[in-house]
């Protein structure tokens, strides 16, 4: 009997429950009200996501364990030599910060602050596959903060998109609903590049046919937005094409950041 | 005791979890089977009065959330997927697995459809193979998915 009248009542549920996901759904995109409940979700299943990425975690440090003593030390000296070079540039550049600074000061400008870093490392999850996201083991009890900018040894890789207290969600910058403002080294022509779903290529659309722009050129991001601080690599043009119809140059760039095999990343916050 | 026996079905639901964000190579992303929504069809075959649409609802949110995809779309297909299973399954759970497997692939398919069309409607496109790939794979694995789950279930002495 329960059955039966189960069977009649489901409709009405289903069609109430479907009405339901789709106002979820409308909310979700449009305003940030449902952020407490996905946090909380996030929080009880974040267990889980360690648990996932527990095989290559260990993978890692089997393989570390199992380094051999000759291969440390070559590694170690290979270290020493590159801790060298980088401090010697390290001395000329902070020569030129500080003078940077006094022919700021000269001009009366605002002298510009280093960032601060918070070192994170991913968690090794796949999430939606046409999406391209990084789930990374810092939250918001480290600091991390809607809107950081996350990047690695070469480059930027994106920006933080939710934030949980043990763990934090990072929108690569090739994730197709992404775009970063950027400026060209070469000719200062600022632009923005959006990302195409691939972790090889970034895309600059709508160019003017004018722009100075060729191969190899690098882009920089150019602070413009407020989200990306100025000055870090972005990606390097690897193909230009021109549509001629319309008037306008589009331009295919290769990101600096390995997006696909970093495993530690930076988490950038700006100075208050 | 009789209530912590319903436990199973929970553990089963978030063992699916773990297989949905388990790391696989890039190319191999598009065939993993909706772990999520054959669990669901099995329980909601066997015990529709226990496991129903507010069982799907809530494992949709979970799913959403750590899919990192915008929450209510795996949700509403869930729901979706068991409803029709709510109406069919009296008839589905007679036939033998062979033929239980075509039906889970139409199942399947409507997720992934669903899937899909909210995916379109935010302006991003959905590969051809990504419709296929995952209900035929969930398909093919269905027999073992409901042999596994029905000794669970016996050992539970859930009816």
């Amino acid at each position: 009997m329960k059955i039966l009248f189960q069977a009649r009542g489901a409709g009405l549920q289903a069609l109430f429950l479907v009405f339901l996901s789709i106002a979820i759904m409308v909310v979700d995109h449009r305003y940030n009200h449902l952020e407490i409940v996905r946090s909380n979700i996030s929080l009880v299943i974040s267990p889980l996501r360690y648990l996932v990425s527990l095989p290559a975690t260990a993978g890692n440090w089997l393989g570390d364990w199992f380094t051999s003593h000759t291969e440390l030390l070559e590694e170690n000296e290979a270290l020493k030599d590159e801790s060298r070079i980088l401090s010697a540039r390290l001395q000329k550049l902070e020569i030129l910060a500080e003078e940077n600074a006094r022919l700021r000061n000269l001009l009366g400008s605002s002298r510009k602050i280093a960032d601060d870093v918070i070192v994170a490392e991913l968690l090794s999850v796949d999430q939606n596959p046409y999406r391209q996201l990084i789930e990374i083991n810092k939250g918001s009890s480290d600091g991390i903060e809607i809107g950081n900018a996350v990047i690695d040894d070469f480059g930027v890789m994106g920006q933080i998109i939710h934030v949980n207290p043990q763990s934090a969600t990072t929108i690569l910058i090739s994730d197709p609903e992404h775009a970063i403002p950027v400026q060209f080294i070469r000719s200062g022509t600022r632009s923005v590049a959006f990302g195409r779903g691939s972790t090889r290529q970034l895309e600059l659309r709508y160019l003017p046919t004018t722009a100075d722009i060729m191969v190899d050129d690098e882009l920089v991001t150019s602070g413009l937005g407020g989200r990306f601080p100025p000055n870090y690599p972005v990606a390097r043009v690897v193909s230009i094409s021109e549509d001629r119809i319309h008037g306008f140059v589009s331009a295919i760039a290769e990101p600096k950041a390995r997006l696909d095999s970093s495993r530690e990343v930076l988490v950038i916050k700006p100075k208050k | 005791m009789s209530r912590l026996r319903y436990l199973v079905i929970h553990a089963s639901l978030v063992i699916a979890l773990i297989l949905m964000i388990l790391p696989l190579p890039d190319w191999a992303q598009i065939y993993r089977p909706n772990w999520m929504a054959l669990v669901l069809i099995y329980w909601s075959m066997a015990l529709p009065s226990r496991v129903g649409l507010w069982f799907a609802f809530f494992s949709g949110i979970v799913l959403d959330t750590s899919l990192g995809t915008i929450l209510g779309q795996h949700t509403l297909a869930l729901v979706v997927v068991v409803f029709f299973n709510l109406n069919f399954y009296q008839r589905i759970r007679v036939l033998a697995l062979a033929q239980q497997s075509i039906y889970v692939f139409a199942l399947l398919l409507i997720n992934q459809v669903v899937v899909a069309w909210v995916e379109g409607i935010m302006g991003r496109s959905t590969p051809l193979m990504a419709y296929f790939g995952a209900p035929l794979v969930g398909m093919i694995i269905w027999p073992w998915v409901f042999v596994i789950l029905r000794d669970i279930r016996r050992k539970a002495l859930l009816r």
